[in-house]
């Protein structure tokens, strides 16, 4: 199989899922609300708004109309105007999207650039006492829910010792124009930090622990003990040799933790009250606004996908080892 | 020693867990979770749903601050108070009573009876008149108490009209003249004659009796006439309690926040607007102008020459009477309250929440649903991700196409948000939890018992088998299943951690079983109560232990990755 049609055959596959991805969530949305608009009534919309609502969605259609509406609509995306927002779902879910992965990207960088060198370290120490503490640390956070690491953090550091603030991305009121003219400010960054930290605490056992065992199997070949026999520092085989060797599991391991990074981490956005899309998700399901949780639902999706499938080509061209099945 | 082949088998594996003291820590910790879980019951002092009360006998001062607490008096309820000549009394339920001279220390005085004692009064001469249930009178001073015997009656206050008589009432619409020299009662008709309760009796200025009852009802009773009147002042509503400076400023309170004053003796009675509508239950009054009164759940308000202002909510305590001496205001109570965010105790060894539940049998009780959810949810993703893995890793072709494709699918749908919406669709239940638990989870091991049966399907066992005539069936489950056998395990012991987590997310986020008592439940009422900025001990034993179980199945799995994997072997 040539590059051209693995990779042809690749974003074919994607489409097909996100496709049988939107298809579920429309059934699993007739299934759990037959009527959707039973919400606008507490939002004060008369008979005649409510039907005008009905039509946008095509309600009064038999149920495979609605399903074709649906698709078509989602591929124009076209999603609709949300319930308690009145403003149009897609400029909101986008907004969203991009927190959530500034949120996500942040961490997991900060994750990996951690936990490499230190699983790296820790497997030239092994056995050793600070071996075992990084094993046990690592996995401690790992088993550490985050909403509850979250929420002592915001104690110690937000309530305690008033040093970062509580919630939010910004503080209020603050004007900016556009997504970047909002990121690019010592304010946003204060407001990261903590829940970066959270997030990257949670990930960084997996590459630790990865890179700690494949540390531990390469140790065992050949051209390790070649660089010993000529004399070189144990620091340098560590680091120059033995490392770069590692590295293959982390990247695949990484590339699926990117993979579903679009996906966020809904507590720590709730906890942080941080404007993403899992937060967004949340809120809409609660407030029976369905148009923004079935979008939102349905980009994530499409994120995650995209993000796989871009990974999985990097990852081709990284390692040639990978043959195009 | 001999042993049966399986059990000769599994002593392999089991012996390479034991080596490994982090797995055999996990074991042990898991173990007295597990034991946790079964015996919840047992072991929790408290029904976790239980909203727990206490009495106490609790004493607030005022000081430049505002009203603070102070060491409590005892554990029984103090219902009444009053001072004369530097000598101060205090009476409470079951025969309880403390006195003291000038602002020195409380002490307790034995009297001969177990009845709650509701009312006190010292004449001029230093001498106490108390009264209580089933008929308790009791005259006396400091060591000296003398019970008079009355009938069966629930007096509620008394006060002396001089040296030697004093009016007492009831709950019955009692009004007794006590003849204290002679021991003798002479019972007052009521104008009203219905059996209303009255509360409270004061002396007025002019000396004359004023008392206070319910729906408003106040009655004079004039010594020299002999004769008891109705009175008019303007409220009917429950009337609690009433106070008369010397001066004759008055003051009652009563049920919903009813404050009635009177700013002299020939003055008229004015009811204020409250700033609250809590019962009040207490008040006092001075005649330079300054006025108190406090009430149930921790309320005091103060009138500041033209409103009454709150001045103290945040204890929970029922205040029942005031005693002012000079610059020492004290404010007593307390019968029954709910123990609100009361930090750790030795009846509450977590505390209790918001609503007064015991904390430490709520995170007891929590391990149960984190167990089931854990191993239910693990074990029916286990179940469904071996065998697809198995069927698609043997089968091939077209079968592991349509199956590895599904697990391409699934691989695209993001986990939290998923399970947010399945749950919010369905309304939350436990059987919706585990499904949304255990419905995407699967995808890894289907993937990780796929690959491993593809190169076993290989190997010449399988062949053997298949020459020798096995079914399809029996080869998957007879001869390749016992392979990847450490495999599943292995992935059973992660998933189980995976899954305590996700329940607990999920209960966090409001979204678990109704009516379940889960540890990510309690940090959600943590949250959405506000006090868990504050009440460390709400929100600090749930966490560590969602993190100790996950933290010891994640142990065990180590070993059993061990075991699986017997590369890892060679290098320990």
């Amino acid at each position: 199989m040539t590059r051209r049609t693995y990779l042809i055959k690749r974003v074919l596959q994607a489409v097909f899922s996100l496709w049988i991805i939107a298809t579920i969530l429309f059934f699993l949305f007739r299934m759990g609300l037959p009527d959707p608009t039973a919400a606008l009534i507490t939002e004060g919309l008369n008979a005649e708004q409510r039907a005008a609502v009905r039509a946008q969605f095509g309600l009064e259609d038999p149920l495979w109309r609605q399903y074709l509406l649906f698709l078509t609509n989602a591929v124009q995306g076209e999603f609709g105007t949300s319930f308690s927002y009145r403003a149009p779902v897609s400029e909101i879910v986008w907004e969203r999207l991009g927190n959530t992965m500034i949120l996500m990207l942040a961490a997991i960088v900060l994750a990996y650039a951690i936990g490499v060198p230190l699983g790296a370290w820790l497997s030239w120490r092994r056995g050793s006492r600070t071996d075992t503490m990084g094993i046990f640390v690592g996995l401690m956070f790992r088993s550490a829910p985050m909403f509850w690491t979250g929420m002592i953090a915001i104690l110690i550091f937000g309530v305690g010792l008033s040093i970062f603030p509580t919630s939010g991305m910004r503080t209020l009121p603050y004007d900016a124009t556009g997504f970047w003219d909002k990121i690019f400010t010592l304010d946003f960054l204060w407001h990261a930090i903590l829940p970066v930290l959270i997030v990257a605490l949670y990930y960084l056992g997996s590459p630790m622990l990865i890179m700690r065992n494949t540390m531990l199997e390469v140790y065992g070949e050949d051209f390790i003990e070649m660089a010993r026999a000529k004399g070189l520092q144990e620091r340098d085989i560590l680091y120059k040799h033995a490392a770069r060797n590692a590295l293959l599991p982390v990247v695949t391991q990484l590339a699926v933790t990117i993979g579903l990074a679009a996906g966020g981490q809904v507590v720590v956005e709730v906890v942080f009250s941080w404007p993403g899309l899992g937060r967004e998700i949340l809120n809409a399901v609660r407030t029976s606004d369905f148009p923004l949780a079935q979008a939102s639902f349905l980009i994530m999706a499409a994120f995650v996908i995209s993000l796989n499938l871009l990974v999985d080509i990097l990852y081709t061209t990284l390692d040639p080892r990978v043959s195009f099945r | 020693m001999t042993l049966p082949p399986i059990l000769r088998a599994a002593m392999g594996p089991l012996r390479l867990m034991v080596q490994d003291r982090l797995a055999v820590i996990g074991m042990c910790v898991l173990g007295v979770i597990i034991a946790m879980a079964l015996f919840a019951p047992l072991l929790s002092p408290h029904d976790p749903r239980h909203i727990n009360e206490i009495e106490d006998g609790s004493v607030l001062a005022r000081n430049a601050a505002g009203w603070e607490l102070r060491e409590s008096l005892g554990p029984l309820a103090l219902n009444d108070a009053t001072h004369r000549d530097g000598q101060s009394i205090i009476v409470g339920r079951s025969g309880t009573v403390w006195t003291r001279a000038g602002t020195g220390d409380w002490a307790r005085i034995d009297v001969a009876t177990e009845a709650d004692l509701n009312g006190v009064d010292l004449n001029a001469s230093g001498r106490a008149i108390v009264v209580g249930a089933q008929g308790t009178i009791l005259l006396g001073n400091d060591l000296d108490w003398q019970l008079i015997p009355a009938p069966e009656a629930v007096l509620r206050d008394a006060v002396w009209l001089d040296n030697d008589r004093a009016l007492i009432v009831g709950a019955n619409e009692e009004i007794w003249l006590l003849d204290a020299t002679a021991g003798t009662f002479a019972e007052i008709d009521s104008p009203v004659g219905r059996g209303f309760p009255l509360n409270s009796v004061a002396l007025d200025a002019d000396g004359t009796a004023l008392i206070v009852g319910e729906r408003g009802l106040a009655i004079r009773y004039d010594l020299e006439a002999g004769t008891a009147t109705l009175e008019r002042i303007g409220s009917s509503r429950d009337l609690n309690h009433i106070h008369i400076a010397p001066d004759g400023a008055a003051l009652v309170v009563g049920e919903r926040g009813t404050l009635v004053r009177r700013d002299g003796a020939d003055g008229a009675w004015v009811t204020d607007p409250a700033p609250d509508t809590r019962a009040l239950r207490a008040g006092w009054i001075g005649d330079n102008g300054r006025a108190v009164a406090a009430g149930r759940n921790g309320i005091i308000m103060e009138w500041d020459g033209a409103a009454w202002q709150i001045v103290q909510t945040e204890s929970e305590r029922h205040l029942r009477a005031l005693l002012v001496v000079g610059d020492d205001w004290l404010a007593l109570g307390s019968d029954r309250f709910v123990t609100r965010l009361s930090p750790p105790s030795r009846d509450h060894w977590f505390g209790t929440d918001h609503l007064g539940r015991d904390l430490f049998s709520q995170n007891v009780h929590g391990s149960q649903i984190a167990l089931l959810v854990g191993f239910l949810g693990a074990t029916l993703v286990v179940l469904i991700g071996t065998n697809v893995g198995l069927i698609a890793g043997y089968y091939r072709g077209r079968t592991e196409t349509i199956l590895m494709r599904t697990v391409d699918v699934m691989y695209g749908i993001p986990f939290e948000p998923f399970a947010l919406i399945l749950v919010l669709l369905f309304q939350p239940s436990l059987t919706i939890v585990i499904l949304a638990v255990s419905l995407l989870t699967w995808r890894t091991v289907a993937r990780l018992i796929r690959s491993q049966v593809l190169s076993l399907r290989e190997r010449p066992f399988v062949k053997a088998a298949r020459v020798a005539g096995a079914s399809d069936l029996r080869i998957m489950y007879l001869h390749i299943f016992p392979n990847v056998l450490p495999l599943v395990f292995l992935e059973l012991a992660i998933i189980v951690g995976v899954s305590i987590i996700a329940e607990a997310t999920l209960s966090f986020l409001g979204l678990g079983p109704p009516q379940s008592i889960s540890w990510g439940g309690i940090l959600h009422d943590a949250r959405l109560s506000g006090a868990w900025r504050t009440a460390w001990w709400w929100n600090l034993p749930p966490g560590i232990l969602i993190m100790t179980t996950v933290l010891s199945v994640f142990f065990i799995s180590r070993s059993l990755e061990v075991v699986a994997n017997p590369r890892l072997r060679a290098r320990q």
